[in-house]
């Protein structure tokens, strides 16, 4: 993707900076956009040049002169300059961050110069996704997956290249479980797949959020986008639970609540093969008295569960991806045909989480 | 199609097709307004649009195809603005079935739809149009889009085409988007940047000049070339965004309004929180139309 044949010759030859360079400036590794990649990162890589250099071309500034206008910082208000300082303080400063930490973001920049994605000249999808902020907070997602969560993935096989829709069993309050599979896609599927998560109605009320989660990707979870996104080969993610599994109380976790019978009727529209996927460990990581309803309603949020930790437990994670499931039929059959279909994905789901609680050692390990 | 009569020909719109339509036909104008060093060969009758003077002009002039851009915006009071743009439409449609008007063409807004924060990034025309929730005072722009869709629907032999083209962006077009966007400093509201698409004000001039040559029929979303965030257009657009908490900017913004010193009013405030974004597919398989500017012209065509 952000490789051109205005690459060819110029920089080490194969379209994409050195590795050695690369370490220097990460972000520039894979520019935004994909018209030029020849944002060919100074080639003085001694490391005593490594902070003046960092110094000197910050990272979004590197880009050659025709990429200027796409990757330069937007001359945004002082507070956007602020919270994009804070932002490199955190990911990009590559002179500052420790070494384990520039290893993981020169894998999640070359894993995201593999993810196919669809950017017009200023770096954005037509849904808003933007690379950059994929980067990031995949960085953050890799964080947690390998070190907090400690995830276990199967299967990861089991996700094609083209259009997807997967179906996950919802849990755990946050919606860390759609983070951790969409880093699973990311990190073990080849090619490494950004996975689109549909939200729920009330994000994109959320000052800033709804910023983030259209740039990380997501969107709000209507029909059209669904049907759009997967027209156009991307691999999305639902919980046909929503906020009943997101937030039921713990004594009843893994146990699979009512199924909206919604993303079945898409898959049937759209013929998209639909990959179930079982998460262990999630139900575990924020255990919940129930949901005060009541006070949900008065704040306009979908539920307000009792959460009984400040933070999500450091639990166990195991994901499994289960073989893709193709069905055939009218998308706009009465509920019980749908119904049933949609009960052949549920067991399915059922019986690679029963897989999962039977392989585990414990909660924590 | 011989004899092509634009309404509100003197606006930028009006101007921009009669200039492309130039010589392929004859053209008559009508609005109440003068156009001023306008070319010999085209015809502006002063009129008011809910005068029956129009009649006598469809009657004398027995045109064969109407574009109707003679709706009036934010500068007027809003319930003169309903009335004008309501009234007028409804008879100007009745003429253009008494006299055997072949083929229409209403250019409305994709405002139409309003800007909800569950709106889907690609709304199709079967969308319901729900700007009067938020945005009650262009709600006569939704009634013109109803009045001219009742109309498609009743006259089956008359090729009615009801344009929504997304935000217009250009130097001879008026515009209640094109003044924001000429702002030096461009108010926003802090913690949202919607997707947003534009088109350019010729690049909507040829989508009027292909629905025309091809006769077509029914209700289409015109889209430009893209999306991008509001910020991103901002800056495209040579301005400088400064990001507000809402209940400041909806305050400073609702005074500024009605002292004439800003173009928008505070309701329109969801459509730079939210998206109103739409698919343009229906249009494009119809009538093979592209636009021939790229997202950065467009953009860059604010300041020019």
């Amino acid at each position: 993707m952000s490789t051109t044949k205005e690459d060819v010759g110029r920089g080490s030859g194969n379209g994409r900076p050195r590795k050695r360079s690369r370490r220097l400036t990460t972000v520039t590794a894979t520019p935004p956009v994909g018209t030029n990649a020849n944002a060919k990162p100074t080639a003085n890589a001694k490391p005593s040049a490594r902070a003046k250099s960092a110094a000197e071309t910050p990272p979004r500034a590197a880009a050659a002169a025709p990429a200027k206008r796409a990757i330069e910082p937007p001359p945004l208000s002082l507070l956007n300059r602020l919270r994009d300082a804070a932002g490199d303080a955190i990911l990009g400063l590559d002179a500052f961050s420790p070494a384990f930490l520039r290893r993981i973001e020169d894998e999640v920049a070359a894993k995201l110069a593999r993810a196919p994605m669809d950017l017009n000249a200023y770096g954005y999808d037509p849904w808003g996704l933007q690379a950059d902020v994929v980067r990031r907070s995949m960085v953050i997602s890799t964080l947690v997956y390998r070190y907090y969560f400690r995830v276990e993935t199967r299967g990861a096989e089991n996700l094609p290249s083209g259009r997807v829709l997967l179906i996950g069993n919802h849990a755990g309050q946050i919606a860390l479980d759609a983070a951790m599979i969409a880093a699973a896609a990311f990190l073990e599927a080849d090619p490494p797949r950004i996975v689109r998560g549909m939200g729920e109605y009330w994000l994109p009320r959320l000052p800033f959020l709804n910023v983030l989660m259209v740039r990380a990707g997501s969107v709000v979870g209507t029909p059209k986008n669904c049907v759009d996104l997967l027209d156009h080969g991307e691999a999305v993610i639902a919980f046909p639970e929503g906020v009943r599994g997101m937030n039921k109380s713990f004594t009843e976790r893994y146990v699979l609540q009512e199924f909206g019978l919604g993303f079945l009727r898409l898959a049937l529209e759209t013929k998209t093969p639909i990959v179930p996927v079982a998460v262990v460990g999630s139900e575990e990581q924020a255990p919940s008295l129930g949901n005060w309803k009541t006070l949900a309603r008065l704040l306009g949020m979908p539920a307000f569960p009792l959460v009984l930790a400040p933070v999500p437990l450091p639990v166990k994670y195991h994901i499994e991806f289960g073989a893709p499931m193709t069905f055939e039929g009218n998308p706009h059959d009465e509920d019980r045909v749908i119904g049933e279909m949609v009960e052949k994905v549920k067991s399915r789901i059922r019986r690679m989480m029963a897989d999962g609680l039977a392989r585990r050692k414990g909660v924590f390990l | 199609m011989q004899r092509l009569l634009i309404t509100g020909i003197s606006g930028g719109h009006g101007r921009l097709l009669a200039q492309r339509l130039r010589g392929s036909c004859e053209i008559v104008g009508v609005d109440r307004t003068p156009w001023e060093g306008r070319p010999k060969d085209i015809t502006v009758h002063l009129a008011d649009l809910r005068s029956h003077r129009v009649e006598d002009l469809f009657r004398r002039e027995r045109p064969d195809a109407v574009v109707h851009l003679g709706l009036i915006r934010h500068d007027f009071d809003a319930i003169l603005r309903h009335d004008v743009n309501v009234v007028a439409t409804k008879r100007l449609l009745q003429y253009c079935a008494d006299y055997g008007v072949e083929k229409v063409v209403v250019s409305t807004s994709s405002y139409v739809y309003g800007a909800l924060p569950e709106n889907p990034f690609y709304m199709d025309e079967d969308t319901a149009l729900n700007v009067s929730r938020h945005y009650p005072e262009i709600r006569d722009l939704a009634e013109v889009d109803t009045l001219a869709t009742a109309f498609l629907w009743r006259y089956p032999n008359i090729a009615t085409a009801i344009l929504r083209p997304v935000s217009t962006l250009g130097s001879n077009v008026q515009s209640s988007i094109g003044a924001y966007f000429k702002l030096p400093y461009v108010p926003t509201i802090l913690g949202f940047d919607p997707l947003m698409q534009f088109i350019h004000e010729s690049d909507l001039a040829e989508a009027m000049v292909a629905a025309l040559e091809r006769g077509a029929r029914g209700v289409f979303n015109v889209v430009g070339p893209g999306a991008v965030p509001l910020g991103v257009a901002i800056r495209e657009a040579g301005g400088t965004a400064v990001s507000l908490p809402e209940p400041l900017a909806l305050f400073l913004l609702d005074r500024l309004f009605r002292y004439g010193w800003f173009p928008v009013p505070a309701d329109a405030a969801d459509f730079v929180k939210y998206p109103c974004t739409i698919d343009g597919r229906r249009f494009r398989e119809a009538t093979g139309f592209t636009p021939l500017l790229s997202l950065e012209e467009t953009l860059q065509s604010v300041r020019i």
